[in-house]
């Protein structure tokens, strides 16, 4: 079966200051399985949020090719994208200015219906009042404004128009970045639950991987544009092989409060996006990078012949990438 | 004293809090709905017919039958200024629509598209402020013709550029927030996302400019007549009977042309007034501004 979204060398360049060019997105491979979720992860400005965007054409890709449904969608105009668009739906970071201020909560759920079907308008509400309840929004909210709802339930709505549709691809972009700690448990059940009964594809962008781990089933680690590592989510979690992934997991808090905590905090700064330096981006940060490290590239490699496990590491097959706190600890 | 004291109706409170909040607004609103009181009641309260000349009766001093007097035809000047009423609002709120209709959808695409067609109404409206507008109407209307229909236009069409530059900030202020790329996400076309999402957050500005270019377009309508190439007389518009009164002022008969010049004076100020206080109440930049 074709994946519901394959990506393969996706590039994304931004103009910048006195024409030069941001190098956001570079060279970035990965496939989605419906009934699959994709965690991304990565820092600000690594570039999660943007792939995101191209994959369902927000954005133009500069390089590189995006196949939904196995079809090329990369250079798609606008508006032979629209149709498209009631088969892949987003979730914005931000629920309080993803919606329109000035429409009724109702309307805002049955939008995409409205656009991408043929339904007449009381079947429209039915489904809105559905789609609400499905979401566990009371159905009395469908007459209020954005405005009169709390984050939590604003983030519901964007899910409940996310999946209006039906699509088979849905991009998760920090849904639960923005909301209060105690909301943010209950919007993470809601998409565990919408995954397992809509089987669509899911791309799920996070900076926080506590909040991935919960329902990745891959994960894809970024960095600077790039990916360092791509793996089986329990793989990166058990045996985390890029120096930046396994820093990352250091910086995450296990659910046990009597852990002992072996954190290693990363010196140095990242390299802007604007000058990338030759060899691995990592490297200027990096506890075990050798001056190898800054010549070559390295590339995307199974880790130890596993071909489902791949880091972006020279050092791997010199079994050197261990950060040495984690290794001490 | 027994007599219960009823609540006042609702509109009644929301009357006194606007007139609290912007005192501006209620005065203008005031003068505006005297003027336009006589503008739809003058067939009934206009003692003459106001095109009604009167061999006999030429510039007759105010007093007697003719409260205001009569002018060089012997018309009745009262009943002129009242008719007038009809003809500013005749010309005012026709401009200002064409103004919207032309300039609102101007300013909504060449906001949210950027590139080369807002670069050319950009410089488009440069090239149009080089010239006073009073130029450039007098010019086209000159050159159109002064038909009721080709005033309007012309001022509608000078008003445009107000509209699409406001309407346009505010589209450019919107085109990035994340409302308008959900919008897009969900598969809106661009036409529904002009009209729908991005329109009505983005008109308060240009509705709050409306009274405004209504006074604009009340003194440029006089004007043009006052030129004598906008609305003719015998028609009574303020603006042609101040220039008939401007024959009269020098050798003494004062009404002809001062009862239409206080008239006039009273909508533009009455307008602008309520212009004033719409820009407080609907712009929220102005408002915290004057908070």
């Amino acid at each position: 079966m074709t994946p519901v979204l394959e990506v393969e060398g996706l590039e994304k360049r931004f103009p910048a200051q006195g024409g030069r060019t941001v190098h956001a997105v570079n060279g970035v491979s990965f496939t989605i399985n419906a009934g699959e979720t994709l965690g991304v992860v990565g820092e600000s400005g690594s570039g999660k949020s943007t792939i995101g965007r191209a994959v369902i054409r927000l954005l133009k890709p500069d390089g590189g090719q995006v196949r939904f449904q196995g079809r090329d969608i990369t250079r798609l105009p606008e508006s032979a994208c629209r149709p498209l668009r009631s088969e892949m739906q987003m979730v914005f970071q931000d629920p309080w200015s993803a919606l329109n201020p000035r429409i009724r909560i109702g309307d805002l759920i049955a939008e995409p219906l409205l656009l991408h079907t043929k339904l007449p308008r009381g079947e429209r509400q039915d489904r809105a009042e559905h789609l609400a309840r499905r979401v566990r929004l009371t159905t009395e909210l469908l007459t209020r404004y954005p405005s009169e709802l709390s984050g939590g339930q604003l983030q519901r709505v964007c899910i409940a128009r996310a999946i209006a549709t039906n699509p088979k691809l849905i991009v998760l972009d920090e849904p639960t970045s923005s909301l209060d700690l105690s909301v943010r448990a209950g919007i993470l059940e809601l998409l565990a639950e919408l995954k397992a009964e809509t089987g669509a594809a899911m791309m799920f962008i996070s900076h926080d991987l506590g909040t991935v781990k919960l329902i990745s089933d891959r994960i894809m680690v970024l960095y600077l544009g790039g990916v360092v590592e791509y793996a089986p989510a329990a793989q990166v979690f058990a045996e985390p092989a890029h120096p930046y992934s396994q820093a990352l997991m250091s910086a995450h808090l296990p659910a046990d409060p009597m852990a002992v905590l072996r954190r290693h905090v990363l010196e140095g700064e990242v390299p802007s996006p604007i000058n990338l330096p030759p060899g691995c981006h990592f490297a200027s940060r990096c506890p075990v990078a050798v001056p190898d490290c800054r010549r070559h590239a390295p590339e995307l490699r199974p880790v130890h012949g596993d071909t489902a496990h791949q880091a972006a590491c020279l050092r791997i097959a010199e079994g050197a990438n261990r950060i040495p706190e984690l290794q001490h600890g | 004293m027994s007599a219960t004291l009823a609540p006042a109706p609702r509109w009644a409170r929301r009357l006194a809090g606007i007139t609290r909040r912007s005192p501006t607004l209620a005065i203008g609103a005031a003068i505006l709905f005297g003027f336009a009181l006589m503008a739809l009641l003058a067939p009934w309260i206009a003692p003459f017919d106001p095109v009604q000349a009167d061999a006999r009766n030429v510039l007759a001093a105010p007093g007697g039958a003719h409260p205001f007097g009569t002018d060089g035809n012997g018309m009745d000047v009262l009943s002129r200024v009242i008719a007038g009423a009809g003809w500013a609002f005749g010309i005012a709120i026709p401009a200002v629509l064409v103004g919207l209709v032309v300039g609102v959808p101007l300013g909504l695409y060449t906001g949210y598209r950027g590139g080369w067609p807002d670069e050319i109404m950009m410089r488009g409206f440069d090239a149009l402020r080089v010239f006073p507008s009073i130029i450039l109407a007098l010019a086209v209307v000159a050159a159109a013709g002064p038909s009721l229909l080709n005033v309007v236009l012309v001022i509608g069409f000078l008003d445009s550029p107000v509209f699409a530059r406001v309407v346009r900030a505010e589209v450019i202020a919107l085109r990035g927030s994340t409302f308008v790329e959900s919008a897009v996400s969900a598969g809106n076309p661009t036409w529904r996302i002009l009209f729908v999402h991005i329109l009505p957050n983005a008109i308060q500005g240009a509705m709050a400019q409306t009274a405004v270019r209504a006074a604009w377009a009340v003194r440029i309508s006089a004007t043009l007549a006052f030129l004598g190439v906008g609305i003719q007389p015998p028609t009574p518009e303020w603006g042609a009977m101040i220039r008939q009164g401007a024959e009269y002022l020098v050798t003494g008969q004062w009404w002809v042309g001062i009862f239409p010049g206080v008239a006039l004076i009273l909508m533009v100020l009455g307008l602008n007034m309520l212009g004033d206080g719409m820009q407080d109440m609907l712009d929220p930049r102005r408002k915290a501004a004057t908070r």
